[in-house]
């Protein structure tokens, strides 16, 4: 229990509870507007993974229809992180427009798009099986180009490693909080955002092209999805197409922690559960997976509306 | 400026308004009124587009509305104040007035009506920072009025401004509501309160269970039999 000890931990924490924070925040966008959660996030998620290692690497292994093919081209690691999330927030516009207008516009009951999204998800995740197998991968340890893959201080004579990639993780997923904030609080179109949030017959009375800022938050919800599966992809690897599942019921954990539909929630929520992770006891890190849910449980019992939920929901 | 055609409105198989026409000219203020559930609400979301005719056409300023989508509608010139004031509860006063403004870019003339408002409707300045649900009834009333003239439309659609308001309040509004027509607004306004309707209102529509019953000079309405036993007590 030194001061190196906690240190290490928070770091790891704070840069993993981070990642948490921007993924859940795609699910918070879209429940804030649709009032409905996205159960195709997860899926975005993978797609945005494999597409940037896809631009970055050029090409994938042995399995699937795409095995031996060769991008013609490849991009340094920043600039495909960029592709890769632009893609990914035009699949979630492709989400939205084939799982939630259609029965949107036949007035079905919104829970009707729990199904039809999931659906999505499950062709989304079988395509990307289907054409690049279903291995692991991992970045090549150049991939941060001339970048040390870590950086070692000493606190009270102990080393405290701070992960070069985790040093990514933590400032993008920053800047795109910051946007995120600024963008809703501090624009125009962020005004008419929490009012279509609110009240979508309202806000088409104002002028506001309500289809267009569903569509557009649609594709800033895949933009974080296919950032952070990028994020996580380049930490750990990329352990087969389902793996944005498995972080999508995390991130699910993280905006009920939360608050559902609050913004300041998903973020607090998110950076909760990194540092639990973090903080587990390395004899019960093979527990690591359940940190989320057991958090989740405590925490709803005290407040069952979620850390910073009110009890009038708030919403964007 | 508003022409009606024989609309046909209908939520699912309910229908809630059939073979309506009417019209709205410039400089008018023309009020529909009629008991709780006639139809009158329907007919002001149909205008602007929230929901679509069963059959008929709505034409404003010459044009056929049909296939747009309510926004677009406001594009036009069309301000809706919707019933039961609809004002954004989580933003503030200001916010939901900038709002208001939304399809406008010339900041300065905006700038200008958001004087105009507070000039109108002094409280809303002194509550400018609050958010929008904490007003009251009557605060939230003046907010959703003030919200849909800060388009500066041509075409103002009121529903129930009165409503649930002390009669004080209601008062201030209908003065401002004439003021309002004064300065060159035309207003198509759906009221319960069809006494206080018909002294603001040049010409009126009298609707009974979804279907037009009399039409006419407002003033020679109030005297009018069936009006008086349907709707004046």
């Amino acid at each position: 229990m030194t001061l190196a000890w906690f240190l290490q931990n928070l770091l790891n924490g704070l840069s993993m509870g981070s990642v948490y924070a921007i993924f859940a925040l795609g699910y918070t966008l879209v429940f804030s507007i649709l009032g409905i959660i996205n159960f195709a996030h997860g899926a975005v998620f993978t797609l945005g993974a494999y597409l940037t290692y896809l631009l970055s690497v050029g090409q994938f292994g042995i399995n699937g229809l795409l095995a031996g093919w060769q991008l013609p081209f490849t991009l340094p690691f920043p600039l495909a992180l960029l592709a890769g999330a632009g893609l990914s927030g035009l699949a979630g516009m492709a989400v939205e427009r084939l799982a939630f207008k259609p029965l949107r516009a036949r007035q079905a009951d919104a829970l009707l798009a729990l199904v039809s999204s999931l659906g999505v998800a499950l062709i989304l995740v079988n395509l990307i099986q289907y054409l690049f197998g279903a291995e692991i991968y991992s970045y090549p340890s150049d991939v941060l180009g001339s970048l040390p893959p870590a950086f070692i201080f000493k606190v009270g004579g102990k080393p405290v490693a701070v992960r070069t990639v985790q040093i990514v993780l933590f400032v993008v997923s920053l800047v795109m909080l910051a946007a995120l904030a600024w963008f809703i609080h501090g624009t125009k179109a962020g005004k008419a955002l929490r009012a279509t949030a609110e009240n979508q017959d309202t806000a088409s009375l104002l002028g506001i092209n309500v289809d267009a800022f569903i569509l557009g938050t649609f594709f800033v919800s895949g933009l974080l999805g296919g950032l952070s599966g990028t994020l996580i992809g380049v930490s750990f690897g990329l352990s087969g197409p389902y793996f944005g599942v498995a972080y999508g019921l995390k991130a699910l954990a993280v905006i009920v922690l939360g608050g559902l539909g609050s913004i300041p929630g998903a973020v607090l929520g998110g950076l909760v559960i990194g540092l639990g992770e973090a903080f587990l006891p390395p004899d019960l890190s093979s527990y690591k997976e359940a940190v989320a849910y057991a958090l989740l449980f405590v925490i709803l019992l005290v407040r069952p509306q979620g850390l910073l939920g009110g009890t009038t929901e708030q919403k964007v | 400026m508003l022409a009606l055609d024989d609309v046909t409105l209908a939520y699912g198989p309910v229908v809630a308004v059939e073979g309506v026409s009417l019209t709205v000219e410039q400089g008018e203020i023309v009020t529909l009124i009629g008991a709780n559930g006639a139809g009158k609400t329907t007919i002001l979301r149909a205008v602007s587009r929230l929901i679509k005719p069963r059959k008929g056409s709505v034409a404003f300023m010459g044009r056929d509305l049909a296939g747009l989508t309510p926004d677009k509608v406001v594009r036009l010139g069309l301000a809706h104040s919707p019933e039961g004031r609809q004002v954004l509860a989580r933003l503030s006063v200001l916010e939901n007035l900038e709002l208001g403004a939304y399809v406008r870019s010339d900041a300065a003339g905006v700038a200008e009506d958001l004087e105009r408002m507070f000039g109108l409707f002094p409280r809303l300045r002194e509550r400018q920072r609050q958010a929008a649900g904490t007003l009251s009834g009557g605060e939230q009333q003046m907010l959703a009025i003030a919200r849909a003239l800060m388009s500066r439309p041509r075409l103002l659609l009121l529903d129930e401004p009165s409503l649930g308001l002390a009669p004080i309040i209601v008062e201030e509004i209908f003065e401002i509501i004439t003021a309002l027509n004064r300065e060159g607004t035309t207003i198509l306004l759906v009221e319960q309160n069809a006494h206080l309707a018909m002294q603001a209102a040049h010409r009126a529509y009298v609707l009974e269970a979804g279907r037009l019953v009399v039409s006419g000079d407002a003033r020679a309405l109030m005297d009018d039999e069936r009006v008086k036993r349907a709707y004046l007590g």
